[in-house]
């Protein structure tokens, strides 16, 4: 006989969940909490005209080019000239630097702009409703020219009054082809012309100007560069065959091409002097450089230099001119040996070496010596007065009649580069503006809201309440990123024209760069501070408590669930995160 | 860039797994690779508190709660009973920590993969009983502080390597793998899945409860671990053949060690001892993979 065991109540053979862990909100247990907290990337607070370099790079990694471009147009109008010409402060700061090789900025810069003139793209428009203040620019160098863009941008009519026959300034007749063909800057100005503004060539402003303004505009912008030279001061100087050393660029850049022969010695040791120095090399001459510091000393940009060497220029560092003298070759130019006395700021203070003596006999001679503003009347005020504003890189003066004239670029910049010119230019249009629509005193404090990190560049795209707005002014550190998520790779390697190629003519020197290697250095890129969806945060929650979402973010953090733990904030490869307080739930 | 690590979730949130818990992290990640045809049999550990109170579960996989020192043994039962059935798609695996894997259910991992049992066994290793507050294990490594070794009387023993015991039983599939490297995990897992027979994950999952260190650590500290060869990331087909899947960028134990409390009474001679056995170990890895030091040799590199 079998028994078989009958349980007298029914109970599940084994017991059975039914429900999930949802009902728990383990949110309660928390007492920091994680937050999506852009930051501010070294670079673009280094960079002059306060380009949102992380992601610029970010949408160049991932392809988006045109969106790249506009990005660099919210800040600069001239990407395809800076991506060429800008001394590059951006990469001397870039926290990749610190890991192997910093980012090369300036040729992705280029890049994005290249691209974007061979497709023959146009930017979005970007501009504000009308206002009814007009404004003048005297000067249609990248520093007027960046104050009109801005102001067309905020909604102002402007009208851009131009010396000389195409606009541009130094960058139409300064900087040499072989750095700077003229069609890319045609390419950007037009652009500008787009936005209405109207530039008006062969229209030289003289001191006069400025009285009768008052009935046609309601602020003026000068950005008229710094076109006088000053005199060496020695016997000789003004012999017929001296020449000055700016003229003669802007007349290669006319296309009069003069032929050279026998040794040229060049003045001085600033940006005009190198290109002096190479365009005589093109035409012909051997080149000699005589400056009266060292080489480290001088103010031309240091690879500039470089390339000058590299393409044959010989350095006479440490010697000062005393005199010129005609001579059967050409001219004997006397100098006078130098000895470094001390260093300030890393720049030598320097003196005659009594008795140390020579001189070269060579077939022409050019200065090209460090310019100062042509007239009086183009001086910014110096004095500290009420009605005056020092900015980082203008002066804005009020007029008794409520004129405003402003002085940038070249006239009142902290540094004499392109860069600073356009940034000149656009905390112009901010300090107009403001001073139009909320007045006089809110332009010191508002201005300094829309800084890049700690400044002083200055971003348009947070003045006009772009999502650059939400960047925490925090500049990322090199330490503050998680480096386990990057390889080492090598920077870029810019092709270039080989030296005998160059000493041939006036091409450009620096040549493009594949699709396929400018996504490559892009990819190098820690986007500091920047999310780019990465999506590390919610592939190692614990708690499943990062969803994604439609938002730009692209994710949220689920309150309700997440504890606080801290590891997406720590495995964020790049501070696009932070723990904070809790704000919401949780323990006290 | 965004991994390629699936975005289907098999576990729920609102768990109790303690905040920064790398044995979730762990699950999240195998859960992703295995898919929802998916049968979990989970001895007594953290986790079978995590997967939540009767009667929730925070997985969306069936999931069967079994006695401290049974996972191999309820893993060949179940297996046995969905062959009967019919059903040769779900992929049977048993989750337990590193007490019921190199100590209590040693034996019966043992036997089951010994008779070749076509299942997973996933270890978790904390490298401690955590689940009743922090006793060492055969896992807990030397140098370690735990409520059992505590003060001077910290773990004094190496740590037993369990990856080469069941090596020795000569299983098909044999590999460790770590949560600060997910596309790797997700990989062995998934290959895992593709054999047949017993195959067996050591998954390091960092416990910051247990070890005494700051929740936000949890990944960056696997990271470490791997970096400086203190878990090794390799797989073993077939008892013989060995690839490592990391070679390590130097960095030396210290880094590791001082961030975690369980540590912190270490001298500088420990550590410089500890660094010895080590390097020891990874030697003797490398000879087993076939690697001469300090040459590169047949090794996929993934991060
Ligand atoms: C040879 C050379 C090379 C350089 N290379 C570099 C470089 O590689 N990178 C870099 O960053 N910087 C470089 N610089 C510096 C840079 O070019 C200047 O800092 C920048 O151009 C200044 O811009 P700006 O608008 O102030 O003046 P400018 O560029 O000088 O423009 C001033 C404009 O105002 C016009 N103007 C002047 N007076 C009047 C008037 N009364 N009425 C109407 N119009 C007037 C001029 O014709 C000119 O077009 C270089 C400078 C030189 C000289
Ligand atoms: C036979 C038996 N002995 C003791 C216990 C109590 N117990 C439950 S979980 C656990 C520790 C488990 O440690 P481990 O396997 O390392 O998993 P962890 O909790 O660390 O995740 C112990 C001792 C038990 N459940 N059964
Ligand atoms: S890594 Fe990228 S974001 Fe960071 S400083 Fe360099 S260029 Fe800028
Ligand atoms: S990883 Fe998850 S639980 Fe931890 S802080 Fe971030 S969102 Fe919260
Ligand atoms: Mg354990």
């Amino acid at each position: 006989m079998t028994h078989a065991f009958v349980s007298q109540v029914s109970t599940p053979f084994i017991p059975r969940s039914t429900t999930t862990t949802e009902s728990n909100k383990t949110g309660s247990w928390r007492f920091l909490q994680p937050r999506y907290d852009e930051k501010t990337a070294p670079c673009s607070a280094a960079c002059p005209a306060g380009e949102d370099i992380a992601r610029v790079e970010m949408l160049v990694a991932q392809g988006l080019f045109k969106e790249a471009w506009e990005t660099i147009l919210q800040e600069n109008p001239f990407p395809g000239v800076c991506g060429r010409v800008c001394f590059h402060p951006c990469e001397s700061v870039c926290n990749r630097g610190a890991f192997d090789e910093p980012i090369a900025i300036h040729t992705l810069e280029r890049f994005v702009a290249d691209t974007a003139m061979r497709y023959g793209l146009q930017p979005q428009r970007m501009a504000l409703p009308p206002k009814s203040e007009r404004c003048a620019v005297v000067g249609a160098g990248p520093s007027g020219l960046a104050a009109a863009y801005f102001l067309a941008r905020l909604g102002y009519g402007c009208d851009v009054f131009e010396a000389r026959s195409e606009p541009g300034g130094l960058l139409r007749w300064g900087i040499p082809p072989y750095r700077l063909p003229v069609p890319v800057l045609q390419w950007e100005l037009e652009h500008l012309q787009a936005l209405g503004v109207n530039i008006r060539c062969n229209h030289k402003i003289t001191g006069g100007f400025l009285h009768g303004l008052k009935d046609r505009y309601a602020a003026v912008f000068l950005g008229c560069g710094h076109y006088k030279s000053p005199a060496l001061g020695i016997a000789g100087e003004d012999l017929s065959g001296v020449e000055e050393g700016l003229p003669f660029l802007e007349r290669v850049r006319s296309g009069d091409l003069p032929s050279l022969s026998g040794t040229v010695a060049v003045i001085g040791g600033g940006n005009t002097a190198v290109d002096v120095s190479r365009c005589a090399l093109r035409l012909g001459a051997k080149v000699l450089m005589v400056y009266r510091r060292r080489r480290q000393d001088m103010p031309a940009f240091g690879h500039e230099i470089q390339m000058a060497v590299d393409e044959g220029v010989e350095l006479m560092e440490l010697w000062a001119p005393l005199s010129i003298e005609a001579h059967p070759d050409g001219f004997r130019l006397s100098l006078q040996k130098m000895e470094v006395v001390s260093e300030e700021g890393g720049r030598a203070r320097v003196k005659p070496v009594p008795g140390e003596t020579t001189a070269i006999v060579v077939q022409k001679i050019f200065k090209a010596l460090g310019n100062t503003a042509e007239e009086p009347w183009l001086e910014p005020p110096g004095e500290i007065a009420p009605h005056i504003l020092h900015l980082a890189d203008t002066v804005v003066s009020r007029r008794e009649d409520g004129l405003v004239v402003v002085y940038g670029g070249d006239l009142a910049a902290r540094s004499k580069s392109v860069a600073h010119a356009i940034g000149s230019g656009k905390e112009a249009a901010m300090a107009l503006d403001l001073y139009f629509r909320r007045g006089w005193d809110a332009i010191v404090e508002e201005t300094a809201r829309c800084r890049v990190g700690p400044g002083p560049s200055l971003s348009m795209e947070i003045y006009t309440g772009g999502d650059r707005c939400r960047r925490n002014p925090h500049v990322v550190a090199f330490e503050e990123i998680n480096t386990d998520y990057f390889l080492y790779g090598p920077r870029i390697i810019q092709p270039r024209l080989l030296v005998e190629e160059r000493l041939q003519g006036f091409s450009e020197i620096d040549l493009k760069v594949s699709a396929a290697l400018a996504i490559r250095e892009a990819e190098r890129c820690f986007n500091c501070g920047v999310c780019n969806q990465c999506d590390n945060c919610r592939l190692y929650c614990p708690d499943v408590a990062v969803c994604r979402d439609t938002s730009p973010q692209g994710r949220h953090i689920n309150l309700d669930y997440c504890k606080g733990c801290g590891v997406c904030v720590v495995e964020c490869p790049r501070n696009a995160m932070s723990l904070v307080e809790n704000e919401t739930g949780g323990r006290p | 860039m965004e991994l390629s690590v699936q975005d289907r979730e098999y576990m729920c949130s609102g768990h109790v797994g303690c905040p920064g818990c790398g044995a979730a992290i762990a699950m999240r990640f195998v859960l992703k690779a295995l898919g929802e045809k998916t049968m979990m049999i989970v001895p007594a550990c953290c986790w079978s508190i995590i997967a939540g109170p009767y009667p929730q579960s925070t997985l969306k996989v069936p999931v069967l709660h079994t006695a401290f020192e049974t996972g191999g043994a309820v893993a060949s039962g179940v297996r046995a009973a969905l062959d009967i059935k019919g059903d040769r798609e779900t992929t049977v695996v048993t989750w337990a920590g590193d007490g019921g894997t190199f100590d209590i259910g040693f034996q019966a991992l043992s036997g089951a993969v010994e008779r070749n049992e076509d299942f997973i066994y996933v270890c978790y290793d904390n490298e401690a009983y955590m689940n009743t507050g922090v006793q060492r294990s055969s896992s807990t490594p030397y140098g370690a502080w735990t409520t059992t070794t505590p003060g001077q009387e910290w773990k004094k023993l190496r740590k037993k390597n369990i990856v080469e015991a069941l090596v020795a039983h000569r299983i098909p599939y044999a590999a460790t793998a770590s949560i600060a490297f997910p596309e790797d995990l997700v990989r062995k897992v998934k290959k895992a899945k593709a054999v047949k027979g017993s195959r067996f994950l050591h998954i390091y999952a960092s416990c910051p409860t247990g070890w005494r260190m700051p929740s936000e650590l949890a990944v960056k500290i696997a990271r470490m671990a791997v970096q400086t060869n203190i878990f090794p990331l390799y797989e073993v087909e077939n008892g013989v053949r060995y690839t490592i899947n990391y070679m390590p960028k130097g960095y030396l134990v210290r880094e590791y060690f001082k961030l975690q409390g369980r540590f912190k009474h270490l001298s500088e001679a420990d550590l410089e001892q500890i660094q010895q056995m080590v390097n020891e170990d990874w030697e003797l890895l490398l000879r087993k993979a076939g690697v001469s030091p300090g040459a590169a040799g047949p090794v996929t590199k993934i991060d």
